[in-house]
């Protein structure tokens, strides 16, 4: 979800309405991979590196985020949408919010429709060495850690690879964003910023994955089929 | 008043309010006030389930209330000689020392006062006020209702006038925060109890309760007279006060909850500002609530997923000292529990003063043979660890002569078996009258007795028995 600030910066209006627009386009596009039937949709809302944003605009991304939370709750619930963040855990995050998440992913967890998942403070870094802890901690022998091992220690493990990462405002880097997941993504840069990045633009990104012959390095060859997994934005 | 005729309905207007869906939280805010008076407080907290059971209990109240204003008089008359029945034995000392009465006047008129009270306060907020002629209408009607239960109705002022200067007294002179206060706002309201099984019928009701806990306590409290507030230091939350008259202006929780699990538009317009907080406020209670009542939910499925023709484990004895026996939530087992049992049982049925004492009579000869057997250290109550020790080899002829006894009041039509209809009036889950396992025929003496002893003395799980002693 890149391009808020400067989106607000090219209309001359302050930060926090990029931010309102950014969330605009954010249910835009929930709404559009659900009716498509995406299964597995994940948003980088906010990264481990945003903490260190200006103490008022964190804020206010927090209570942006709460309020969609409560706002939505109801809705993506009645969609069918599980919803879950990744790196909600962190004390940072303010209690009421962090209860609001705990009962939004509480009701929302049976839902099969589409798993939509925030990525909420996350880093991907960071979650590689969760998973390294999680598995000394485990006690497994070196020798047998395997690549579906270690990926079981992951925070979700349930979720799958990554089939699609779209990184607005052409924007060209990772980012920290998944490092495990993402290994045999394919990518889109689209140039628009994140506010003005829609349904449009959205089913734009998809249909140009699903013309893209996939390879999976050695793995056998696969023609992409567009809305099975999970998709960045 | 008195000089009505006996003959036409002496409660037209009751009937009608106590028909609004808003009528359910006049009546838990009703009860808010009852538990305040010191002499309510100390028999709810010996002898009540409100709050173990506090869903059956407002139930119980409702469906009371409902016969109480019954056109036929016959039905009338057996429900407040029922009701005298049920206070009389409500007796005992209150922790100050105080005796306490379930027949005490004063008490049994604040009763109808509060009741009386929380009805035009409900009508109040919601913005559809009653105007003095039908105040007085309705202050008729429940000054009726207390001379038809036998008391002096000069108890209560003649004239609504007078009546509210009583009222004031009342809250400002002999209200106090009572245990039982908090037991009804914080147990019963901030709790959401697992609710019965709803998955074939999102009634109005299951939608009351969906949200009840974290919404209802605020409405509840907002809804408080605030000489009352005042007098028993309860803060109301910032904002309560719009939630409140929301609550009650979309006639009722149910309003606001239903359409939005069919229509999120209508929430979303609702109250719908940018980052209006207020509206945040409300989002966040209804997030809670259905959070709440999902997870109830989920708890309440598997019990009637579980496979038919297999013997399920019994429940730990622990597990069911607390859930089953110990009615009135103590943590020990005594009389009051088991009297509670038969209370319930009498009140479904809606016994007749003979065979309400048949089922006193059984539950007690129950309670002597369980207390012989268990209570090794004689302090007169069952503790957990006793009924543990010695759960597993009782006595049970009392317990035979009690399932003999309930077989017998619930064949009503005295066929010899008792019937789909008649097994639902005693074995129904508080709000809902669905059951999971309802019998497809008749229902013969010995398969009845069996199922009884079998969840009664062997803890095998029943879920017609579980909704009669522990749901709700």
């Amino acid at each position: 979800m890149d391009g808020n600030r400067r989106w607000a910066e090219r209309k001359g209006l302050p930060d926090n309405a990029g931010h309102r627009a950014g969330r605009a386009a954010a249910l835009d596009v929930i709404d559009a991979a659900r009716s498509v039937g995406v299964r597995w949709l994940t948003l980088f809302a906010f990264s481990s590196e945003n903490w260190q944003r200006p103490g008022d605009e964190v804020e206010f991304l927090m209570r942006l985020v709460q309020h969609v939370v409560r706002r939505h709750a109801l809705a993506l619930h009645a969609k069918d949408i599980r919803c879950r963040f990744l790196g909600a855990a962190d004390p940072r995050i303010p209690t009421a919010l962090r209860r609001d998440i705990a009962d939004l992913e509480n009701l929302t967890r049976d839902n099969r429709g589409m798993t939509l998942t925030a990525a909420f403070g996350h880093g991907g870094r960071g979650d590689l060495v969760e998973a390294a802890r999680s598995l000394i901690r485990s006690g497994v022998p070196a020798d047998a850690v395997t690549e579906e091992l270690f990926a079981a220690h992951l925070p979700l493990p349930d979720t799958p690879d990554v089939d699609l990462v779209i990184r607005t405002s052409g924007e060209h880097r990772i980012s920290n964003f998944m490092l495990w997941q993402v290994a045999y993504a394919e990518w889109v840069f689209p140039p628009e910023l994140w506010p003005d990045f829609g349904a449009g633009p959205f089913l734009q990104s998809l249909d140009a994955y699903s013309r893209r012959r996939r390879r999976f390095g050695a793995r056998p060859q696969t023609t992409a089929n567009v809305p099975t997994g999970a998709n960045l934005v | 008043m008195s000089d009505t005729p006996r003959s036409a309905d002496p409660f037209p207007l009751m009937r009608e309010l106590s028909g609004e869906l808003g009528w359910a939280l006049a009546v838990v805010r009703a009860a808010v006030l009852q538990a305040a008076l010191p002499q309510i407080a100390a028999a709810l907290g010996d002898q009540s389930t409100f709050v173990t059971h506090p869903w059956r209990r407002l139930h119980n109240t409702m469906a009371s209330v409902r016969r109480q204003l019954d056109e036929d008089p016959e039905v009338r008359e057996r429900e407040a000689a029922r009701l005298n029945r049920l206070h009389a034995r409500i007796t005992g000392v209150g922790p100050d020392g105080a005796p306490y009465s379930g027949l005490d006047p004063e008490a049994r008129a604040w009763v109808i006062a509060s009741l009386f009270e929380s009805t035009v306060a409900m009508r109040r907020n919601s913005g559809r006020r009653l105007d003095w002629a039908a105040q007085e209408q309705l202050y008729a009607e429940f000054q009726r209702m207390l001379s038809d239960l036998g008391d002096e109705p000069t108890i209560l002022p003649a004239e609504l006038a007078q009546f509210w200067p009583y009222y004031e007294r009342m809250l400002s002179e002999r209200l106090e925060h009572t245990d039982a206060v908090d037991a009804v706002l914080y147990r019963l309201l901030d709790t959401v109890p697992a609710p019965p099984l709803l998955r074939d019928q999102r009634t109005a009701w299951a939608a009351v309760r969906s949200i009840a806990g974290p919404v209802a306590a605020r409405v509840t409290v907002a809804s408080l007279p605030p000489t009352f507030r005042e007098r028993v230091r309860l803060e109301n939350p910032v904002l309560s006060d719009a939630l409140m008259v929301g609550a009650y202006r979309g006639s009722g929780l149910a309003a606001i909850a239903l359409p939005v699990l069919s229509n999120p538009r209508t929430l979303a317009n609702f109250v719908d500002a940018e980052d209006d907080q207020p509206g945040s406020a409300v989002f966040g209670a209804l997030l809670r609530g259905a959070s709440a009542f999902t997870s109830a939910v989920r708890a309440a499925r598997p019990q009637t997923a579980s496979a038919p023709g297999r013997d399920p484990a019994p429940w730990p004895a622990q597990q069911f000292f607390t859930h089953v026996l110990d009615q009135t939530g103590d943590g020990t087992v005594s009389w009051p529990d088991l009297a509670a049992l038969a209370r319930e049982v009498a009140a479904r049925l809606d016994l007749d003063a003979d065979r309400e004492a048949d089922v006193y009579a059984a539950f007690h000869a129950w309670w002597r043979e369980l207390a012989a057997a268990l209570d090794t250290d004689g302090d007169g109550v069952i503790a957990s660890q006793e009924y543990a020790a010695g759960s597993s080899n009782l006595p049970a002829p009392a317990l035979v002569h009690l399932a003999e006894v309930l077989f017998d009041v619930t064949d009503t039509d005295h066929s010899g078996t008792i019937s789909a209809q008649e097994y639902r009036k005693l074995l129904h889950t508080g709000f809902s009258h669905e059951l999971a396992t309802a019998p497809d025929k008749n229902l013969g003496k010995a398969a009845f007795t069996t199922e009884f002893l079998h969840f009664m003395a062997g803890r095998r799980p029943s879920a017609a028995w579980s909704r009669l002693t522990t749901e709700a």
